[in-house]
């Protein structure tokens, strides 16, 4: 089955990549995010046909504790995060911190 | 509780069984601890040169979105947004790496030419036709992202569950059936001292009751040779 990337975000961030044919996409404005962002990202998590979801990583701390917990560890679809450096998105390095004991991303800082 | 365990052979028996299973389970899901952190190296090695590139893939863009903002205006770069009538699609297929599942994402339609785009050429700009070309590499590096950290995930999720059990192994079960293996051996071998010295005390005791009735003959002996030479007096 094909599946779509999916875009999170302010109007701004999300412009760019819907220039490059990116179909679905949930525009939350700045002032709003607190108030929206949940949702947004929750309809996208239940959407069966988007395969991948683009988000700011200072987006992340815009969403609620479960909603942030879910989307991190979400498999399908999977979150890809930007702006955060070559890091990765926090939930990736806390869970490497578990698994493997050691903080692997540190020399990233 | 070694309590709880009935201190018999066929259970010392079962607890042996039981222990060597356990400690060639263990072994083999350290093996696969192991495997799995090797293979998790090399994958989070190839991650953080796509997290990398993606980063700088990410830098240009909006570098170049910025410019097309800026010298053709916000609402001409949205209006060329949403124009586009050739969207990316992403399929998945798997790959097995030491058991694990992972998935190998292949794209198309990520990379447009001019009059794939739908905008026209003459209703956009070079600022824009640019910034479209960096947002269509960036997705690029976002699929290959994905891939990888979706990779990434799995093996960790893998590598915490052989992890949990290795632990549970060695901190939880096998003590435990060490513990219940001594315990039935202590009570074992107690049994059979109580067993020897039970024994040991049964033949004093008959003994004693053979060197007494011997007695009690000889004395009987003893006394019918006193009778007799008196009656034949």
């Amino acid at each position: 089955m094909s599946q779509e990337i999916a875009v999170v975000g302010s109007p701004e961030f999300t412009t760019g990549f819907r220039l490059a044919g990116v179909r679905k996409f949930e525009n939350v404005p700045d002032d709003e995010k607190d108030e929206r962002l949940d949702d947004a990202v929750e309809r996208t998590l239940e959407d069966e046909t988007t395969g991948i979801i683009v988000m700011h990583d200072a987006d992340l701390d815009h969403l609620s504790r479960g909603t942030r917990e879910r989307v991190e560890g979400s498999i399908e679809p999977v979150l890809v995060t930007l702006g955060a450096g070559g890091a990765g998105s926090g939930g990736l390095r806390d869970q490497i911190k578990r698994a493997i004991g050691i903080d692997l991303m540190e020399e990233d800082d | 509780m070694a309590k709880d365990v009935k201190p018999t052979r066929k259970n010392l028996m079962a607890i042996e069984d039981r222990i060597e299973l356990s400690e060639r389970g263990h072994d083999t899901l350290e093996q696969k601890r192991d495997g799995l952190i090797m293979e998790f190296m090399d994958i989070l090695d190839q991650a953080q040169d796509v997290r990398s590139d993606m980063a700088d893939d990410y830098e240009t863009a909006q570098r170049k979105i910025d410019m097309a903002r800026a010298m053709e205006g916000d609402v001409a770069v949205r209006g060329a947004a949403a124009a586009l009538k050739e969207h990316p699609e992403i399929t998945t297929q798997s790959k097995n790496i030491m058991g694990v599942v992972v998935p190998q994402i292949e794209s198309s339609k990520v990379k447009k030419s001019l009059d794939e785009r739908g905008y026209g050429l003459l209703g956009s700009s070079a600022r824009i036709d640019e910034a479209a070309d960096a947002y269509e590499e960036l997705l690029e590096s976002v699929i290959l992202a994905a891939e990888v950290e979706t990779a990434m995930k799995k093996m960790l999720e893998e590598i915490e569950t052989t992890k949990r059990r290795v632990n549970a192994l060695e901190f939880t079960l096998l003590p435990q059936l060490y513990e219940n293996q001594e315990y039935i051996e202590q009570k074992l071998e107690e049994q059979e001292r109580e067993e020897i010295f039970r024994l040991k005390k049964i033949k004093a005791k008959k003994e004693e009751e053979e060197a007494k009735e011997e007695a009690e003959a000889e004395a009987a002996a003893a006394a019918a040779a006193v009778e007799e030479p008196e009656a034949a007096d």
